[in-house]
C-alpha cells in the first residue's frame, strides 16, 4: 500500500475582499464579498514508501495548501486523502506523531534556549518514550554533528546549524515521512551539501519517505529520482526528473571557440557584433564575445555532432562545448508555454 | 485522569521553557517586574485619593475596598501570568505558527497556554497580594467564620478561571478576524477594573452582565462580600459565595467549546 495516496484532492477558498475607504474593515466584516480561489484543484498523488518525491511549482501554486491537506492541518474541499493508511484530518493527532515537518523559514526550536533544551522538550510533545528519545538523538547528533552547537542558545546559531538542528526536532520521533518545506534556503554551498548527504542517508538507511517542496532545482536533481510539478492548483507533471530535459528541455547551447583567423573574416551586424552566416535550418545564433560564438539549436532540429560537423567543415574550430539548459529554465518554460496543460486554466 | 495529568505535566515543562528563556534576560525581567508593580502599585492609590474626601463609597470603607482591589488583582495577575499565551493567540496565528501546533499529537490548547508565560506579570500579582494585606490591616482584622478559609482561595481560583475564559474566548475570535482584540481587552482590563469596586455603583444591568453573562463577579466579588459579611449584589443568597467554582467551569466549558468550533473553523478554511 502507497504511503500516500490522494485522489481529486481540492481545496476551494472564499476569500473576503478588502473594502476601500474609512469604514471598509467594518463593511468587510458585516457584509463580506466573498472570492472563490480554487487554490488546489483534482489533485492525484501516489507516494510510495521509501520514495523521495519533490513537490515544485511557482509561488501560489498550491503546494504548501497540498501539503496541509496532507498532514491533517487544512480539510480537503473535495477527494479523498490517505497517508500511512490513516486519515490526515480526523486522524490528525494520531498522524501526527508519525510525520516530521521542517519548514525551512520558520524554526519549531525555542530561540532564548539551547539546542539541547528544545530537542528535550520535543519528547513530551511528541510522547517519546525515553529509551527510543535517547537512541535517536545520539543517533542524529552524530550524524548531523551537532555536538559543538548542543549548548548554544538557537538563536546564536548560524542558519545552517539552525536547519540540522530543525532537521533533528523533526525526526526524534521516527517519523515514516518527512515533509521538507525549502530545507536548503538561504543557505551556502557547503551547508546544503550537508542538508542533501544527510537527507539521503536517513532515506537509504531508515527507509524514511520524503516530500520535499522547494524552489532550489540542485535540491531535486540531487536528491529525487521523481518530481511532480503543478501550478494554478493542477498538477502539470509527475515522472522522472532525469526525463524532464529530454522532453521540454527545448534548446541546448553549443558554444564554438573559432580561431582568429576565421574570426577576421567574419561580417559584422549594424552593432558591430560578429555573424556567423547561413546557418543550417533550426539553428540560430544567440551571442557573440569573441572568440567565441553561441549557437542555439533545438533537439528536433539536428543532432549535436552533425552542428559540428557542418562548423568543422567551414572554419576552424579551437574548442566546442555544449550547454544543457539548466532544469529550472526547463520548468519556467513548462509554467510560460503550458506545455503540460491539455485543458485551459479558467 | 492519568491522561490529564500528563497533560499538566506537560504544560510544566512548557512553562518551565519559557520561564527560561526569559531569565535569560535577568535585569530586563527585574526591571519589567519592578515597573509592573510600580504601576499597578500608582492605579492602587487611586483608591486613597477617593477615600481623601469620602469615608465610605456605597457602603463600603478604604480597607474593604483595598481588599476586594486586591483579590481582584491577585486573580486577573494570575490569569495573565497563565494566560499570556492565550492573550498572544492573536500573533500566532498571523504568524502561522498555528500550523505547527497542529502538527503536534498533543492537544493545541495545552500547547497555545504554554507557548508563553510572562513572569513579569508577577509584579501585578505580588501589588495584589500587597493592597490585600494592606486592606486587611487597615479593617484591623476580620470576624473570622469556620468556612471563611476556603472561600477565597476558591473564589482567587475561580476568578482566576473566568478570566483566563474570557481571553479563551477572545483568543477564539482570532479564527475568524485578527482584527478584534481590543474587545477582549474591553472585558480583561475592563472587568478587573470594574470590579475593583463595589459593585452596586454600577447599573443593575451591568451588575447582571457580570454575574450571569461573564460571571467575574463570581469568582471575586461574592467572595469578598461572603468574607465582609457584605449581601451580596440583586439580593442573591450568601451561600452562593461557594458557587464559584461551579460557575466558573461552566462558563470555562462554554469557551473551550466554542474554542473547538474555532480550531474546526480554522481546519475548513486556513489563515
Amino acid at each position: 500500500m502507497p504511503l500516500i495516496k490522494a485522489e481529486g484532492l481540492s481545496k476551494t477558498f472564499h476569500v473576503a475582499q478588502r473594502r476601500p475607504g474609512a469604514l471598509g474593515g467594518l463593511r468587510s466584516i458585516v457584509n463580506p464579498q466573498m472570492r472563490v480561489v480554487h487554490a488546489v484543484r483534482d489533485l492525484a498523488l501516489t507516494v510510495e514508501r521509501g520514495e523521495m518525491v519533490g513537490l515544485v511549482g511557482p509561488n501560489g501554486a498550491g503546494k504548501s495548501t497540498t501539503v496541509k491537506m496532507l498532514t491533517g492541518i487544512l480539510m480537503p474541499s473535495g477527494g479523498s486523502v490517505r497517508v500511512a493508511g490513516l486519515d490526515p484530518q480526523r486522524q490528525r493527532r494520531n498522524l501526527a506523531g508519525r510525520i516530521g515537518v521542517v519548514f525551512g523559514q520558520k524554526s519549531q526550536l525555542w530561540w532564548d534556549l539551547p539546542l539541547i533544551d528544545s530537542l528535550r522538550l520535543l519528547r513530551h510533545l511528541y510522547r517519546v518514550p525515553e529509551e527510543r528519545h535517547a537512541a535517536n538523538l545520539e543517533r542524529l547528533r552524530h550524524l548531523l554533528q551537532l555536538d559543538e552547537f548542543l549548548q548554544t542558545p538557537v538563536r546564536q546559531l548560524s542558519l545552517g546549524q539552525r536547519m540540522r538542528g530543525d532537521l533533528a526536532a523533526a525526526l526524534l520521533h521516527d517519523p515514516e515521512l518527512l515533509y521538507l518545506d525549502e530545507p536548503t534556503i538561504g543557505l551556502d554551498v557547503v551547508a546544503k551539501a550537508r542538508i542533501r548527504e544527510f537527507l539521503r542517508a536517513i532515506n537509504a538507511e531508515r527507509g524514511v519517505t520524503v516530500l520535499l517542496t522547494t524552489h532550489d532545482m540542485d535540491d531535486i536533481e540531487a536528491l529525487c529520482k521523481r518530481m511532480v510539478i503543478i501550478d494554478h492548483g493542477r498538477k502539470l507533471y509527475d515522472g522522472a526528473v532525469s526525463g524532464i530535459r529530454e522532453r521540454f528541455g527545448g534548446e541546448r547551447t553549443l558554444i564554438a571557440v573559432l580561431d582568429d583567423g576565421d574570426l577576421a573574416r567574419l561580417p559584422a551586424g549594424a552593432d558591430g557584433t560578429l555573424i556567423l552566416p547561413d546557418l543550417p535550418v533550426g539553428v540560430r545564433q544567440t551571442d557573440a564575445e569573441p572568440p567565441r560564438i553561441a549557437l542555439a539549436f533545438g533537439r528536433a532540429a539536428l543532432p549535436a555532432h552533425e552542428l559540428v560537423a557542418w562548423l568543422g567543415a567551414r572554419y576552424r574550430l579551437r574548442d566546442v562545448t555544449f550547454e544543457e539548459p539548466d532544469i529550472e529554465s526547463v520548468i519556467r518554460r513548462i509554467y510560460e508555454e503550458g506545455l503540460l496543460l491539455d485543458a485551459p486554466v479558467a | 485522569m492519568r491522561a490529564l495529568l500528563r497533560d499538566l505535566r506537560l504544560y510544566r515543562r512548557l512553562v518551565a521553557m519559557q520561564a527560561r528563556s526569559q531569565l535569560q534576560y535577568k535585569a530586563n525581567i527585574a526591571i519589567d517586574i519592578g515597573t509592573y508593580f510600580a504601576i499597578s502599585t500608582l492605579e492602587f492609590t487611586q483608591i486613597f485619593l477617593l477615600f481623601a474626601s469620602f469615608t465610605t463609597l456605597a457602603g463600603w470603607s478604604a480597607g474593604e475596598v483595598a481588599l476586594l482591589y486586591g483579590v481582584t488583582s491577585v486573580a486577573f495577575g494570575l490569569a495573565e501570568m497563565f494566560g499570556a499565551g492565550i492573550d498572544g493567540f492573536d500573533e500566532m496565528i498571523r504568524r502561522g505558527d498555528f500550523d505547527r501546533v497542529l502538527l503536534r499529537p498533543v492537544s493545541p490548547f495545552l500547547q497555545v497556554a504554554g507557548s508563553d508565560f510572562r513572569l513579569r506579570r508577577f509584579g501585578r500579582f505580588s501589588q495584589g497580594v500587597l493592597a490585600a494585606v494592606i486592606g486587611l490591616f487597615l479593617l484591623g482584622g476580620l470576624p473570622w467564620r469556620p468556612l471563611d478559609a476556603f472561600v477565597l482561595p476558591l473564589g482567587i481560583l475561580s476568578g482566576m478561571f473566568v478570566f483566563l475564559a474570557v481571553m479563551v474566548l477572545g483568543a477564539t475570535l482570532c479564527f475568524w478576524t485578527v482584527e478584534t482584540t481590543e474587545l477582549t481587552n474591553i472585558l480583561t482590563y475592563g472587568g478587573r477594573e470594574m470590579l475593583s469596586w463595589p459593585l452596586s455603583v454600577y447599573s443593575q444591568s451591568l451588575q447582571r452582565f457580570f454575574l450571569f453573562v461573564v460571571p467575574l463577579a463570581f469568582g471575586t466579588y461574592a467572595p469578598v462580600c461572603y468574607l465582609l459579611g457584605k449581601p451580596l449584589p440583586l439580593g442573591l443568597p450568601e451561600a452562593l459565595a461557594f458557587a464559584a467554582p461551579l460557575v466558573a467551569l461552566l462558563f470555562a466549558s462554554v469557551a473551550a467549546t466554542i474554542w473547538g468550533f474555532g480550531v474546526r473553523r480554522y481546519q475548513s478554511t486556513g489563515n
